[in-house]
């Protein structure tokens, strides 16, 4: 295949990722990475400073309409973006030391940790604002959710510590693995820090573009960013994620996570067996 | 946010052209790894190169200033916050968002 036919058709099966990737909720780099490795025979170096750039585009392009809507909670996003920078610069510089074929098994474990977490039902349980983590209070970390309804609900936040631990972890995958790590981020702060899951979306949507930015600093040094590759994967991820959002009140999403999850299970497989082969 | 991310997709679809309609019938060079030259190591080697008119042809130096542009976005995002706090006069946020500030910088310049 020639480059030009070469750069369409990963550009296409990028499209495609962000399509099935905004319907179903999980980011790009999940998607790609495993994609542009098993089907394209890329370096998964090269894969994972692509799906980093990928997250980044997806993430600036959601954010905007989130913090626009009042939904986003910047000082949650802000503080435990020290956790998740943090991380994602250790994950990144360990990425740059770990051999290709522990990377591959690392990123197969995450991909069916992602696909559990994306399985577990996320109840709802709000915390009222005086109920909140001393050190969250201290912090003014409590906010308001708008309702569709017009109304203002208060919450609270619960398990500061342990919630920003579990973020520096998904910062170490995030760079390391050169993913956005959202599912990660969800259950750090819906389930541990028990935010109302609109505010766990948007706020992780924010966190995930600034935990990318942190690790592709040192992608970019290292010569991982192939500005061929990047390009068709970032702007077919771009494209995808917003035919997908306008996608989403018509698709038949049950069945397409349903399908989605079945297949990332057995690309994890794939990439675990990849790695020990 | 949403002009910043449509400026650099517009940069990278034009160098990504540019570039494709310079190596029709070349083959891709993306399977093995061999690391970016020197000059993709940073922001000011980039735009160097891409204003370097002796250089014409490196065509990929445009679409990796639009890729440099998007990396950007978020750092952009996270300034712009803090100096909200600042203005405020929420100086925790502002020290908050400086030190995530400070990591990005390692990052980039490390």
């Amino acid at each position: 295949m020639t480059e030009p036919y070469f750069d369409i058709a990963v550009g296409a099966a990028s499209f495609f990722a962000g399509v099935l990737g905004s319907l179903i909720g999980l980011g790009g780099g999940i998607i790609i990475t495993p994609l542009l490795v098993l089907c394209f025979g890329i370096d998964l170096r090269y894969a994972m400073g692509a799906a980093l750039c990928s997250v980044i585009a997806t993430s600036s392009g959601a954010a905007a309409a989130y913090l626009r809507d009042g939904i986003s909670n910047m000082k949650i996003g802000l503080f435990l973006c020290v956790a998740t920078t943090v991380g994602a610069v250790c994950g990144a510089i360990l990425a740059t030391v770990l051999d290709q074929s522990l990377l591959a098994i690392i990123f197969g474990v995450a991909l069916l940790a992602t696909v559990f977490l994306s399985l577990k039902k996320k109840p709802e349980t709000r915390l009222l604002p005086a109920e909140s983590d001393p050190l969250a209070l201290k912090l003014d970390l409590p906010g308001e959710l708008p309702e569709p309804d017009g109304t203002i609900s208060p919450y609270g936040v619960a398990a500061l510590v342990p919630g920003f631990c579990v973020m520096w972890v998904a910062g170490v995958l995030s760079g390391l693995l050169g993913i956005g790590s959202g599912a990660f981020k969800v259950l750090a702060m819906d389930q541990i820090m028990r935010l109302p899951f609109k505010v766990t979306t948007a706020t992780s949507n924010f966190m995930i573009g600034v935990t990318a930015a942190a690790s592709v600093g040192i992608y970019l040094k290292k010569g991982y960013l192939d500005p061929a590759l990047v390009s068709p994967v970032a702007l077919g991820v771009l494209a995808g994620a917003f035919v997908g959002a306008r996608l989403l009140p018509v698709a038949p999403v049950k069945l397409l996570r349903a399908v989605f999850l079945t297949a990332v299970s057995f690309i994890a497989l794939q990439m675990i067996w990849k790695g020990l082969h | 946010m949403v002009t910043g991310t449509l400026i650099s997709a517009s940069l990278i679809a034009i160098g990504l052209v540019w570039f494709l309609s310079a190596h029709v019938g070349g083959n891709p060079g993306d399977h093995i790894f061999s690391g970016e030259p020197k000059y993709f190591e940073n922001p000011f080697g980039m735009v160097r190169r891409a204003l370097d008119w002796h250089a014409a042809g490196e065509q990929l130096s445009i679409a990796m200033i639009g890729i440099f542009l998007l990396l950007l976005n978020p750092p952009v995002r996270v300034l712009l916050a803090g100096v909200g706090y600042l203005m405020e006069g929420n100086r925790m946020y502002a020290l908050i968002s400086a030190v995530v500030l400070v990591v990005l910088a390692i990052s980039f310049f490390w």
